[in-house]
């Protein structure tokens, strides 16, 4: 596999994000994989913002370690990046507004072109000079400039020829720029990819599966989610933005009850104050998913960088015991998938679903292939229009299954009351007149039971409920959600060296099948990594099959774990096994 | 017209809307007239149960969705706004209605009404104003007055007492009225034309609390309350509306107005809404497999 990782560097208003989306689709688009990451701050203008662009030609499972390509658009960019620089990475820079004496000659190439003026003749716009870096970055990497004005075309069509013109001439400098030669040509397989974050395939998820209602207050880094909402309003969703994430859970939990498939989504703060509201869900058996994209915590904690440290918390987040599923997509493309069933699975075992996202894999964008359109089905799960029994409507049915039949608001004959309180079968409350008597206490004792049978029953119906065994090897790798793509490159390189690793991953983490899980588990030799400082996946284990893992590879520094930072880590652990 | 009541066509006025729940309030509490006053409007105006949708909180007056006989959430405290708004959207044909408490819609929940209130969404939120805590036994509330004696108070409130009514109407309510339990038949009224009104609806009702307050009791609201209908109020007017919800405390609570304080005509929500002129959110088809490849080719 041959790869380069592209970094763009700038400050925020310098155009760095819009030029990392623009070499991601134009990559995306001939043929080559792509893995897109940014790194930026809480803060409008001014800061340190760079985008790693990681180009290959097989699938890649990170944004790669090092930098080959640097585009440094302010001193700043060499200042913090060079300890990140690889060998003989080129250094693509102004020199009239940045300074490489810092760096060692020997080490990289500098290429310095006069991005400014360039641009200023090329199109009167100061902006423009990453695109004239671009197109020298383009040649470097050996993809060819007619893909490029391709790609600008569909993007700025709308906005006139002069726009388009602007472009392609001042990328067009930058790639025929004397000195600028193809140091990498990666080659490209021909197929046109999707270029995708996290959360954009999420949302593509959730509107497959008939989605209508997605409220949420603005929180990074789930944001996207509602913009993404807002932007396909006309696609029949309806987007709210709401005064805050406690109504945010409510208004769900209204529409779902109404009998409209919705949603809401936050980062680990936002979530806090839905807490209570996902107890509702739990005890009006109402099927609502709830997207928890997790960044550094506690509290404000780094609102621009990854974590995966709200495992515990959502999967015991509310008082009280009801029934809950906790799902953390392991690609982009699993993103829409387990969305997509997410749904199903809500409204099969009504039920809150919580879909644990992170910054990295929310934002992070892969060029892929296809998702599982096709795939996807809608099931309603135990849904009556009629009463066709007679007598009273019972919404809170005492059942095998634990799943009663559930009714929407306009359905004549089957009026019922749901309550948050304890309540019979019919949903009348048992807790202000009667609590205590011997009657109460039997009712109590089987609504409690009968809700948490559809623990058991999911169990016992679903397949998804067991980790993945990506790979066999003498030693495991267990990780889960986002942290498994990095772990397959690790495996990738640790074979290279000669090392056999395996790897099992999860992304049903709630509930865990104790006795497959076990079994699948048991005797191996395990690592635990996962991007938290605790080992959180790992004590959910422990505490379903008694089984521990003593190894792990843990951190909480706010970075995604790159693919030879695990390979190391796991080099080192077995070295001392 | 998506923010258009269904004038229902199966209801009849004698239809009950009584479930087999009796209410739980103690003997006396305003709350049983609340009920007999919804009901009545209810019958006015003729929808079928089954498109009634009541959606309370936490408190006393919260059980209200159980005596009846149509659809109802008895969600969490202060939280029945959301979860009502969340119930309209999802299905514009349904009648929603939240009933709760003074502690629930005016402390905890208090943020969600100023929000429900400018987005002017087409729910009608009835509010049982009794001053005082009273599943909890007896603590003070947003609206005690004054040095009001309470469990949590025993030497007298020292924090002046929320003005819903004015809340209400600057944060864009349209329709915004109030009423006593102890006149039943003019609350049915309010409720009524409140039901009937496209927009964001509140009345707020002194219910008087029988066993908690002995300040705020039916004799003592007797002797305060006016109605404005009898002194020449005029509801379209912001401005006068704002002034009567002032006058009950400028004049030491020795002059109470009753009655629709103000109304106007503002687009419903629902009438703003993009997604909702297609219809019912609930009736809208699924995506097609080919809607969704047509969405994913934006990304390409």
């Amino acid at each position: 596999m041959a790869s380069v990782s592209i970094r763009i560097c700038g400050a925020n208003g310098d155009g760095v994000e819009s030029s990392g989306a623009l070499v991601i689709k134009v990559a995306a688009k001939n043929g080559l994989h792509v893995f897109g990451y940014r790194g930026y701050q809480s803060i409008i203008r001014g800061g340190h913002v760079w985008y790693q662009i990681r180009i290959g030609d097989s699938e890649l499972r990170s944004h790669g370690e090092g930098i080959d390509i640097l585009i440094a658009l302010n001193q700043d960019s060499i200042n913090y990046q060079k300890s990140h620089l690889n060998q003989n990475a080129i250094v693509i820079y102004d020199p009239s507004k940045v300074k490489v004496d810092s760096l060692d000659s020997s080490r990289f190439v500098f290429v310095p072109i006069p991005l400014l003026d360039i641009a200023i003749a090329a199109s009167g716009d100061p902006i423009m000079r990453n695109v004239v870096a671009i197109g020298a970055a383009l040649k470097f990497v050996g993809i060819d400039i007619d893909a490029f004005n391709e790609v600008i075309r569909g993007m700025f069509g709308r906005k006139g020829e002069a726009v388009v013109n602007n472009n392609i001439k001042a990328a067009a400098e930058g790639y025929n720029y004397n000195g600028v030669k193809t140091a990498y040509n990666i080659k490209g397989d021909g197929k046109q990819r999707y270029a995708l974050d996290g959360n954009t395939a999420l949302s593509i998820g959730a509107y497959a599966a008939g989605c209508k209602f997605y409220a949420a207050y603005p929180m990074t880094p789930a944001s996207t989610i509602l913009q993404w909402f807002a932007s396909h309003e006309n696609k029949g969703v309806m987007p709210k933005q709401t005064e805050d994430e406690i109504a945010a859970i409510n208004m769900t939990i209204g529409a779902a009850s109404a009998g409209a498939r919705a949603m809401c989504g936050t980062s680990g703060g936002g979530f806090s104050l839905m807490v209570e509201g996902l107890g509702l869900a739990g005890m009006l058996e109402t099927p609502i998913v709830v997207v928890n994209s997790q960044r550094t915590g506690p509290s404000t904690g780094l609102p621009t960088k990854t974590e995966q440290a709200d495992l515990l918390f959502v999967m015991h987040a509310s008082q009280g015991e009801f029934p809950r599923i906790v799902v953390a997509p392991r690609s982009v493309a699993d993103s829409f998938k387990v969305t997509a069933e997410a749904f199903n699975l809500a409204d099969r075992y009504q039920c809150p679903v919580i879909i644990l996202m992170d910054l990295y894999m929310s934002e992070h964008i892969e060029s892929v292939e296809r998702l599982d359109v096709d795939e996807v089905v809608i099931d309603r799960g135990k849904v009556v229009t009629e009463n066709t029994g007679g007598g009273r409507f019972k919404r809170y049915l005492i059942t095998d299954d634990g799943i009663s039949q559930r009714a929407y608001p306009g359905s004549a004959g089957l009026e019922y009351v749901a309550g948050s309180d304890e309540h019979d079968e019919f949903g009348d409350l048992i807790s202000d007149a009667f609590a205590g008597t011997d009657e109460s206490i039997e009712v109590r004792k089987k609504m409690n039971a009968k809700r948490m049978r559809k623990m058991d029953t999911m169990l016992k119906n679903e397949k998804v409920f067991v980790p993945h065994v990506d790979a066999d090897g003498g030693f495991y790798i267990v990780t889960w959600g986002s942290t498994t793509s990095p772990a397959l490159e690790a495996l990738e390189i640790l074979k290279s060296k000669g090392q056999s690793v395996g790897l099992i991953s999860f992304d049903y983490i709630l509930p865990m099948d104790s006795r497959k899980t076990s079994d699948m588990l048991k005797g191996k030799k395990l690592i635990d990594v996962e991007l938290n400082g605790t080992g959180q996946l790992a004590k959910v284990i422990r505490m379903n099959t008694g089984i521990g893992i003593e190894k792990s590879i843990l951190k909480s520094d706010g970075e995604a774990f790159t693919g030879e930072e695990i390979a190391n880590g796991i080099a080192e652990i077995i070295k001392s096994w | 017209m998506a923010d258009v009541i269904n004038p229902g066509t199966g209801a009849t006025p004698k239809q009950s809307f009584a479930s087999s729940i009796k209410g739980i309030w103690c003997p006396g509490c305003g709350d049983w007239s609340v009920q007999a006053a919804l009901t009545k409007a209810l019958q006015g105006i003729g929808i079928e149960r089954e498109r009634i949708v009541i959606v309370s909180g936490i408190g006393c007056s919260s059980a209200m969705p159980h005596p009846f006989s149509t659809y109802g959430i008895h969600s969490l405290h202060g939280r029945l706004i959301p979860v009502a708004t969340g119930v309209k959207l999802a299905n514009d044909d349904l009648t929603v209605i939240g009933t709760g408490g003074d502690g629930d819609g005016y402390g905890i929940g208090v943020g969600h009404l100023i929000h429900a209130a400018r987005r002017n969404i087409n729910i009608t939120y009835i509010v049982m104003d009794n001053e005082i805590y009273g599943l909890t036994t007896g603590q003070a509330s947003p609206t005690s007055l004054l040095g009001a004696k309470t469990k949590s108070t025993p030497f007298g409130s020292i924090e002046n007492p929320e003005n819903p009514v004015g809340i209400a109407i600057a944060a864009g309510a349209t329709y915004v009225a109030r009423a006593f339990s102890g006149d039943p038949v003019h609350m049915a009224e309010l409720i009524k034309n409140g039901i009937l009104h496209k927009g964001f609806s509140i009345i707020d009702v002194f219910s008087p609390c029988v066993t908690f307050n002995n300040l705020n009791t039916y004799d003592w609201f007797r002797q305060r309350v006016y109605k404005l209908e009898q002194a020449g109020h005029d509801p379209s007017s912001m401005q006068k509306a704002l002034e009567r919800s002032l006058e009950a405390e400028q004049t030491g609570w020795s002059k109470i107005p009753i009655g629709l304080f103000y109304k106007t005509e503002k687009p419903a929500y629902s009438a703003l809404d993009m997604t909702l002129q297609k219809g019912p959110l609930v009736n809208q088809p699924m995506p097609t497999k080919q809607q969704v490849m047509d969405i994913l080719e934006e990304y390409k």
